[in-house]
């Protein structure tokens, strides 16, 4: 047996290879990712169950005319409920593809009963008060359902003009063609370049899996890190190889497992979204999330060789809160900036060229559609260069410090250090 | 077959403090090495150095004549002073990763783990997590990790230290095994005792310095010169009459002698090259009957105090 010449390459993939085996057999790795996935899939089906429900509402009755129309309301109602059942409750709302499916009953009260009051107790959802089909009053509390006051307006206008043909001598088949026409196919040609959800949730969804991602991997380097100090590892490893591909290999394993760990949560949530009907929200996530794993994967290795910088900084996984504040500042204090600056406008405009904000807030203005095309290649570039040099800086602060086991360093005398320890 | 491991002049410091001084010495083929030395002689930072963790400030570092490469480097088999595995890894897949790490394929690496574990009677604990083994058989699997991508030289430091009388003579045993397959085998020890058994060549380093490296024979002969055991039963009236001065006597007769240590009849007596030894045999016979007269070789650990001195 020979062994054979281990390239850098080769090298790296072993030290890669080792992360990654480590990460799957981890249970705490294991656990967080599926609650992450649990999230995602309850975040998906929940908004899809609550909107797919059929709402139940009372309507308070008074006079011939609206019973007339509200018992017509209803039939409508039920009649959407098996008509279109691809089109989700939420957009027929909206009038996406004809009327709302809707449970109403009506409530038919006396002369003289105090209606007003019902609706304002909310016995009732609504109400309609009118003896003539022509003149009706819709009454409702602070707003009148959606679902009724369409269904309402509809049974209304059906019934009128049924009226007014009949009086015209139209025969039955007319009447029925003029009350029930076919309604249009509804094709949206320009549909809001907001899709269903609020670009704003977008981004703070992509924010926080971002934030979230980059502290427990970065945790996990510097653990890893340190765990090769303390149990003095690092020593067998650095005799086989330079340090700067056990360093590469360390920030490859844990980049390909947090880049995974992203591409299937947000697989899981457009699969969910897709198997929910909600073809439109894929599609716009699709589109949004080819510019932030593009910045995610700069903006993790942009700051992983730091991150493991501050584990090689410590001898001990006690020490680590300590060497790792300043890594966790640069996190924390870019998220809540992005957050705070979701609203666009200059200060957004700015932060998205800053390396540390880019990689939330370029995303962010290209999914909230107020970035130009070359925008987030240029915001890309800042990153990249910005990525390089910390790569480079932590290269040498790891190379000084990590086969230092007596105590803790500064990166001041890790920088220092570099020149006498190492071939 | 090994080639030969040599340091030239390797000098380190560490700060203001020279760890190593003009540090010379070979470690040959087929022959164990002993590395004696107090704590912070410089034994642990000469191996680094030959590992190519640490930097020479000066002088280099051969194999087979030539400046050692991170080729060579990757097929010493290395046990740390400090020791070094992962503790929340199974067995058998850190001995693994380590192959892989020296450059082996993992089915190679895995291959030869499991044999390493079987031979070291670990082959049962190979799925459990290091740090659930006792101390002992970390040590073991210590040694596994040292041996599995079947090194062409073996750098251990202090690899009894921790041992039980039983794992001792099984490490030595180990050693001997290696070194007789041709390869160098160098390592440090306290235990003085053992090196002088298990030891071909030795090394001494004090403070930096290397102050006697060579053939552990011809080091013991040569460092304090020749030395002869002489017990004598003496005539009952001589005894007690002349008591423990007889031997003072004794040796003040021969030219080129000195007393060395006493036992009641048992005399410890130094020669120098010129003094002749039938002398003293004579000397010897005329204080009593001799019951032994033999040429003996320092202890390691005499010789140590002498040269550390």
């Amino acid at each position: 047996m020979s062994p054979g010449e281990l390239g850098p390459l080769a090298s790296i993939r072993v030290i890669a290879d080792r992360e990654i085996f480590v990460k799957l057999r981890d249970k705490a790795f294991i656990g967080s990712t599926i609650f992450m996935l649990l999230l995602v899939a309850v975040g998906t089906a929940v908004p899809v169950l609550l909107a797919q429900s059929v709402p139940s509402l009372r309507v308070a009755v008074e006079g011939a005319g609206a019973q007339a129309v509200v018992e017509q309301a209803a039939r409508l109602g039920e009649q959407a409920q098996q008509a279109q059942p691809s089109i989700p409750p939420s957009l027929a709302v909206l009038g996406a593809g004809g009327l709302p499916p809707a449970d109403l009953t009506s409530v038919v009260v006396e002369p003289g009963t105090d209606v007003e009051r019902m609706v304002r107790n909310g016995d009732v959802s609504a109400a309609v008060v009118g003896e003539d089909v022509g003149s009706l009053r819709l009454l409702g509390a602070q707003s009148v359902p959606l679902e009724v006051e369409t269904l309402v307006r509809a049974a209304s206008a059906a019934l009128q003009v049924e009226r007014a043909a009949v009086a015209g001598g139209l025969s039955p088949e007319q009447v029925s063609a003029l009350t029930d026409p076919s309604v249009p196919q509804v094709t949206l040609l320009a549909a809001r370049p907001n899709g269903t959800v609020a670009p704003e949730l977008l981004v703070l969804v992509f924010a926080f899996l971002f934030y979230l991602s980059v502290l427990t991997f970065g945790m996990s380097i510097a653990q890893s890190v340190v765990e090769e100090k303390q149990s003095r590892v690092v020593e067998l490893l650095v005799a086989a190889m330079p340090v700067r591909w056990l360093l590469a290999g360390k920030v490859v394993g844990n980049t390909v497992m947090a880049v995974g760990q992203i591409v299937v949560i947000l697989g899981t949530g457009l699969l969910g979204a897709r198997l929910a009907g909600q073809g439109q929200l894929v599609s716009q996530v699709l589109g949004a999330s080819g510019w932030f794993i593009a910045f995610f994967l700069l903006g993790f290795v942009m700051l992983a060789c730091l991150w493991a910088v501050a584990g090689s900084l410590a001898t001990r996984t006690e020490e680590l809160q300590a060497t790792t504040v300043v890594m966790q500042v640069f996190v924390i204090v870019p998220f809540f900036a992005a957050i705070f600056a979701l609203e666009p406008g200059s200060v957004q405009n700015w932060l998205s060229y800053v390396p540390f904000t880019a990689p939330l807030l370029m995303p962010a203005r290209v999914v909230l559609g107020n970035a130009a095309a070359w925008e987030p290649v240029v915001s890309a570039g800042i990153v990249l260069v910005t990525a390089v040099l910390f790569v480079l800086l932590g290269a040498r602060l790891y190379e000084g410090s990590v086969l230092h086991t007596q105590s803790r360093l500064h990166a001041r005398q890790a920088w220092r250090a570099w020149r006498s320890e190492r071939r | 077959m090994g080639e030969q491991l040599a340091l030239h002049g390797v000098t380190r410091r560490f700060g203001d403090r020279t760890a190593l001084d003009d540090v010379s010495f070979t470690v040959r083929p087929g022959r164990t090495t002993g590395f004696i030395g107090a704590n912070g002689a410089g034994k642990t930072t000469a191996m680094r150095v030959v590992l190519g963790v640490l930097a020479a400030d000066a002088g280099q570092v051969t194999y087979g004549g030539a400046p050692i490469t991170p080729a060579v480097r990757r097929r010493i088999g290395y046990m740390p002073e400090e020791r070094g595995l992962y503790p929340r890894m199974r067995v058998l897949d850190q001995l693994v990763h380590l192959g892989r790490v020296h450059g082996m394929t993992t089915t190679a690496a895995r291959e030869r783990s499991s044999g390493l574990l079987e031979e070291l009677g670990l082959a049962e604990r190979s799925h459990d997590h290091l740090s659930t083994l006792s101390l002992g058989n970390q040590q073991r699997v210590q040694v596994a990790a040292a041996l599995v991508h079947d090194p062409a030289l073996l750098v251990l430091d202090e690899p009894f230290s921790g041992l039980d009388p039983l794992a001792i003579d099984a490490m030595g045993e180990l050693l001997r095994e290696r070194a007789s397959a041709g390869i160098p085998v160098l390592f440090s020890s306290h235990q003085l005792e053992l090196i002088e058994r298990l030891c071909d060549d030795i090394v001494i380093i004090d403070a930096g310095r290397v102050l006697v490296a060579g053939d552990s024979a011809t080091v013991r002969r040569s460092t304090t010169g020749r030395r002869f055991r002489v017990r004598v039963e003496l005539a009952a009236e001589a005894s007690s009459v002349a008591g423990a001065s007889w031997a003072q006597a004794l040796v003040a007769s021969v030219p080129g002698a000195s007393l060395v240590g006493q036992d009641a009849g048992t005399l410890l007596v130094g020669l120098t090259p010129a003094a002749d030894d039938q002398v003293l045999l004579g000397a010897a016979q005329a204080a009593g009957t001799v019951r032994e007269f033999a040429p003996v070789l320092p202890s390691l650990a005499e010789i140590y105090r002498e040269v550390v001195r």
